[in-house]
């Protein structure tokens, strides 16, 4: 073990091994901040040595998972610093600590672009290594050209050439505008030609931004992809250090192929006969080693081939012998090629009509729903949805009402939705259809939205030989010892509406209905929401614009706000509460903005604001049925739109 | 692209990190929470990949470190667990058999190395030996410096007598 040859730092570094416990811990820790502290704060005491240690001190500290507020100006100033040994350390730390979002990195522009425009190579790496870490909007608009300089210099190392590739990469994410397409797509073309396989993997990678955003501008480009891949394929000119146990530089292989996948076609029938040539190659040779290395190299590059076949749109032979291969992949032992052959084969389903062809391993399909890793039961169940079909969804649904008995929380949500949704889709017939939702919500009915059950409400309405059955199915479920209150709710409507249909039947009378529902109705918790003119005060006083007419329904309100998080930029954010008159213990809110993290956001934000605001004092009476029906709630709208919020 | 790289033990300390996308502390903070939760409870024979907030995370356990990597929905999965082990074997080859307290008391080093191999989420040098040049080439750098800082300490002293 080799001693990391500054003394200070290891001798803290075991004293806080040594703390019995997390008190002790803290209480070293803050010891040493307090000393770093004092010992930055007279700067001119400071060797450079000592800088050092304690910059690295703190980064240790913050790597425990304490806070270091101090000290970045510390780290960034070191970038300054004369000599390699602390100018690699400002680098480095800085590179850690920050990102592109705190102010005062800044105040390094000028020092880094010193280095990156300045004669010493190895600065011009710390720096290209920095930029291209955490560099912002700022840094791409400074040292975007100096760094498209050194990438095409001759005058360059690879070393130094390899690190501006993806330095430029990184401000191109930043700012597309710091690529000036006209210029570039004959120099990316250049750049293919390059010998080095270091400069060319990082070029390969900046290449795939480029030509997602544009790929017109790059049709050069295409032809010398295919060309590398050859070359690789065949392993010619590959040198020894550039190949991973045996196999020629997988990750450009990749890569390469990424690249080809974002140009729609092979116009070129040459081209497209040498591609094809190299995939059939990848598709039918890459055999199961021993050596797992070897394996998942060969295996990454299988998997990209056959993301790029997917994407030609191959013929159907080429596609068939994928498939095949999938199918094969979902039954090995191997977990990640499992994993892998169900993710792709779902894949397979939204690009081209192999429906058939995939429904042959259903069974295998159906087994991995049930598997011991919850990453392969989540590609199970995607698969199934995607592979459902009037053919096959009553298997599918009934197998995942099954295994909603026994999933784990994490995956209920999702598995009753996708239920629901597959049942309403490709019922056979629509008494299947009432039974397999009231399934889910005897079997999950805390993730069972409210959405699907208004629909399966709504589809009885409207259809009167349903009402019996429905009926008599709910007042089933209410025999049960412990039911949901979700089936509360369901049941005490349809009952409410068509227990008249069951009157002769023994349990049904209205006496005995009104008597069971009335037993099991406190199980209901229902917690009244504020009248719709307070909801709109407290949105107002929340700064949420509320915009009066852009929904016509009188029950509904809609808000608009901007809204961001710390990990978003602002977003406009539209807000809808529905509420429903004639049950006033539901109320639903959907919200919408261009960013999903930001919608859950801003829900919960809601959320918690309406749940903190003292119920008003007129809490609704809860509702009980009548002997005769009442006319059905007004708030439920068109079928497809409460779905399409869903979805 | 690679989001961030986190290596944590089997008790859940954090031996590394490093962030290619932007998160605040806190967010950092809670990151690690939430991973370690997921990951550390994974039994051995399950596979290499898990689903987290909409991005996939890639991790590989060597002895008593887990080494994970996040990437987006539709990237590589088995080449980001080959970058795992490129990163592996250089750490190996570095350090003689490296293990878990040679990252710790070491974890400078396993920094530099890292910016070695990523840069911007991306894989920038697939050639161990170069890498392994490069290292050096840094480490001797240090050496000089110091020698140098040194011997004009001494000169100093010996003025001063």
């Amino acid at each position: 073990m080799a001693l990391s040859g500054m003394r200070g730092l290891s001798v803290f570094i075991s004293d806080i091994r040594n703390c019995p416990n997390k008190e002790q811990e803290r209480l070293r820790v803050d010891k040493e901040l307090g000393n770093i502290r004092t010992r930055f704060k007279n700067e001119k005491g400071l060797t450079p040595y000592e800088k050092k240690k304690y910059v690295w001190k703190m980064l240790y500290i913050y790597m425990l998972g304490y806070d270091v507020d101090f000290g970045h100006m510390e780290a960034v100033s070191l970038i300054s610093a004369p000599k390699y040994p602390e100018k690699q350390v400002g680098y480095i730390v800085t590179s850690s600590l920050l990102n592109e979002n705190h102010d005062f990195l800044r105040l390094a522009i000028n020092t880094v672009r010193n280095d990156i425009i300045g004669r010493n190579e190895t600065f011009q790496c710390l720096a290209l290594t920095l930029v291209g870490n955490i560099g912002g909007r700022e840094f791409a608009e400074s040292l975007a050209p100096d760094v498209q300089k050194l990438l095409i210099s001759s005058g360059c190392r690879p070393l130094v050439r390899k690190k501006a590739a993806l330095c430029l990469l990184r401000l191109y994410r930043k700012n597309p505008d710091v690529v000036n397409v006209d210029g570039w797509s004959d120099r990316m073309a250049q750049l293919l030609d390059e010998r080095d396989l270091g400069v060319l993997t990082s070029s390969m990678s900046l290449l795939v931004a480029l030509v997602s955003n544009n790929h017109e501008a790059y049709w050069s480009c295409l032809p010398k992809c295919v060309k590398i891949l050859e070359r690789l394929a065949r392993n010619q000119d590959v040198p020894q250090e550039y190949t991973y146990y045996g196999i020629p530089s997988p990750w450009l292989q990749v890569k390469a192929m990424r690249a080809l996948q974002y140009f729609p076609t092979v116009e070129d029938p040459n081209t497209r006969r040498s591609l094809f040539e190299v995939l059939q190659r990848i598709l039918m040779g890459t055999d199961v080693v021993k050596n797992v290395n070897k394996n998942n190299a060969s295996h990454a590059v299988l998997f990209e081939a056959l993301a790029l076949v997917m994407h030609l749109d191959a013929e159907k032979e080429m596609m068939s012998q994928c498939v095949a291969l999938l199918g094969k992949f979902i039954a090995v032992r191997e977990p990640n090629i499992r994993y892998l052959g169900l993710e792709n084969m779902t894949r397979m389903l939204m690009v081209t009509d192999v429906h058939d062809i995939i429904k042959r391993h259903q069974a295998q399909i159906i087994t991995s729903l049930k598997d011991p890793d919850i990453s392969i039961r989540r590609r199970a169940l995607d698969l199934l949805y995607g592979m459902c079909d009037v053919s096959n969804a009553k298997d599918i649904v009934e197998e995942l009402l099954q295994y909603l008995s026994t999933s784990d929380f994490a995956m209920r949500e999702e598995l009753s939705l996708k239920a629901a949704i597959l049942a309403e889709k490709f019922a056979p017939d629509l008494s299947w259809y009432v039974d397999v939702i009231l399934q889910l919500i005897d079997k999950a009915g805390d993730f069972v939205s409210d959405d699907i059950w208004f629909r399966v409400v709504q589809f009885v309405t409207n259809n009167e030989d349903l009402q019996p059955y429905a009926a008599l199915k709910a007042r089933e479920y209410l025999d049960k010892l412990a039911i949901h209150e979700t089936m509360v709710k369901v049941s005490a409507y349809l009952l409410g509406e068509y227990s008249h249909l069951l009157a002769r039947r023994p349990g049904c009378s209205p006496k005995e209905i009104f008597s069971i529902l009335h037993e099991k109705l406190p199980t209901v918790r229902g917690v009244g929401p504020m009248p719709l003119a307070d909801m709109a005060n407290l949105f107002n006083s929340l700064q949420l614009m509320v915009c009066p007419g852009l929904d016509p329904n009188p029950n509904n309100l809609v808000a608009s706000t901007t809204f961001y998080s710390e990990s978003t930029r602002a977003m406009l954010c539209l807000i809808r509460i529905e509420t429903d008159p004639a049950d006033r213990t539901q109320l639903r809110m959907t919200i919408a903005s261009g960013d999903s993290a930001l919608t859950f956001e801003l829900k919960e934000f809601i959320k918690e604001q309406l749940v903190y605001i003292p119920i008003p004092p007129q809490a609704p009476a809860p509702v009980l049925p009548q002997a005769r029906p009442t006319s059905p709630p007004t708030a439920i709208t068109d079928p497809g739109t409460l779905l399409a919020g869903l979805l | 692209m690679i989001h961030f790289v986190v290596l944590i033990s089997r008790q859940g300390k954090v031996r590394l990190t490093k962030w290619y996308s932007p998160y605040s502390q806190k967010e950092r903070a809670k990151v690690i929470r939430e991973l370690s939760g997921m990951i550390l409870t994974r039994g051995p024979k399950l596979c290499n990949f898990v689903e987290w907030r909409g991005y996939k995370v890639v991790y590989k356990r060597y002895a008593s470190l887990y080494f994970c990597m996040c990437i987006d929905q539709d990237d590589n999965e088995l080449e980001i667990l080959e970058i795992i082990h490129h990163y592996v074997e250089i750490l190996d080859r570095y350090f003689g058999s490296v293990c878990e307290l040679d990252l710790i008391f070491n974890f400078h080093k396993a920094y530099y190395i890292l910016d070695e191999i990523l840069i911007a989420g991306e894989l920038q040098e697939s050639s161990k030996k170069t890498v392994a040049r490069l290292v050096a080439a840094q480490d001797s750098l240090v050496e000089a410096a110091k020698e140098q800082a040194s011997s004009i300490s001494n000169m100093i002293a010996q003025a001063t007598k």
